[in-house]
């Protein structure tokens, strides 16, 4: 195995297994509350992170990409957050999402001039495919979701 | 359930679609950065970088969090494990072209779609299944 498929599989465990906080998360707290809350869990690791490395040595163009490439992320999230609340079907809104690596995809091949091969593109496709379709769940799964909540809440009124 | 119109689509496609460009332009400059410099480094700043969404979340929830102990454990375990994922994510990045990184690692649902399975009882769609045997085909492609 490749060291960066060794890599990639560590990112799939983990953000996988956020997956499943996120829903045991969201049946007990708001998703703005939850949002605080990973927030604050990713500035615990902060200290750690510090005792590994400096970012005093780091150029002025490190800088930006680093604390735009944060500021991305936490504005693609921000913004799946403002379509479901303006009345998006979790259903729909949350595979379309999915759809993101294809940007990546795109910027990677016009901007850093990466190409791949014929094998490569199958396997690409295939792999933004399957990302939509994995994060479909089916608005009856959503609402049981919902209806066990709004349960748990009423119950620990 | 509101469907306000903006132009030509409802709002929340509009903000589906800015999700989109924000999180695929996250990934380029994943990319970037990994190039650049360390894992750990870029997480630093990176977190940095997130901050002032969290203040507008936190400002627009009228500065209170919901204390529901359990729910903050998940919250909070949930940044920690997002920030190891980060981190392969950039080692990832650094090693192999961005264009197979970035969609091979947006096959993570298919581990939540198992432990929904496993510890909630939730079961696998149709669609999820076709998820699943396209996942396989990326895996045995990619891991030649």
């Amino acid at each position: 195995m490749d060291n960066w498929l060794f890599y990639t599989s560590i990112a799939i465990a983990c953000w996988g297994a956020v997956g499943l906080l996120q829903k045991l998360g969201t049946n007990r707290i708001s998703s703005q509350s939850l949002l605080c809350w990973v927030s604050i869990g990713f500035l615990i690791l902060v200290p750690f992170l510090l005792q590994g490395t400096t970012i005093l040595n780091i150029s002025v163009q490190g800088l930006l990409i680093g604390l735009t490439g944060g500021l991305a992320n936490g504005l693609g999230s921000w913004f799946l957050f403002r379509s479901l609340e303006s009345g998006a079907k979790a259903s729909v809104a949350i595979p379309m999402t999915a759809l993101y690596p294809l940007l990546t995809v795109l910027l990677a091949l016009i901007f850093l001039g990466e190409r791949l091969t014929p094998l490569e593109w199958v396997g690409v496709l295939a792999a933004l495919i399957s990302g939509v379709l994995l994060s479909y769940e089916k608005e009856d799964q959503l609402n049981a979701a919902e209806v066990a909540r709004s349960a748990k809440t009423h119950a620990t009124k | 359930m509101t469907n306000s119109k903006s132009g030509l689509a409802p709002r929340w496609v509009l903000y589906a679609l800015l999700c989109i460009f924000w999180w695929g332009v996250w990934g380029f400059l994943a990319k970037l950065g990994s190039d650049l410099m360390a894992p750990l480094q870029l997480q630093v700043l990176f977190t940095m970088g997130m901050i002032p969404v969290a203040l507008i979340v936190l400002v627009r929830a009228g500065m209170k969090i919901q204390t529901d102990k359990l729910g903050a454990i998940y919250g909070i375990l949930n940044g920690v494990l997002t920030g190891l994922g980060l981190l392969a994510y950039y080692s990832a990045m650094g090693r192999q072209k961005a264009a197979i990184v970035g969609p091979v690692t947006s096959l993570f649902p298919l581990i939540t779609i198992a432990l929904a399975f496993l510890f909630l009882r939730e079961r696998v769609n149709r669609v999820q299944a076709a998820g699943i045997v396209l996942a396989l085909i990326a895996a045995v492609i990619f891991s030649k």
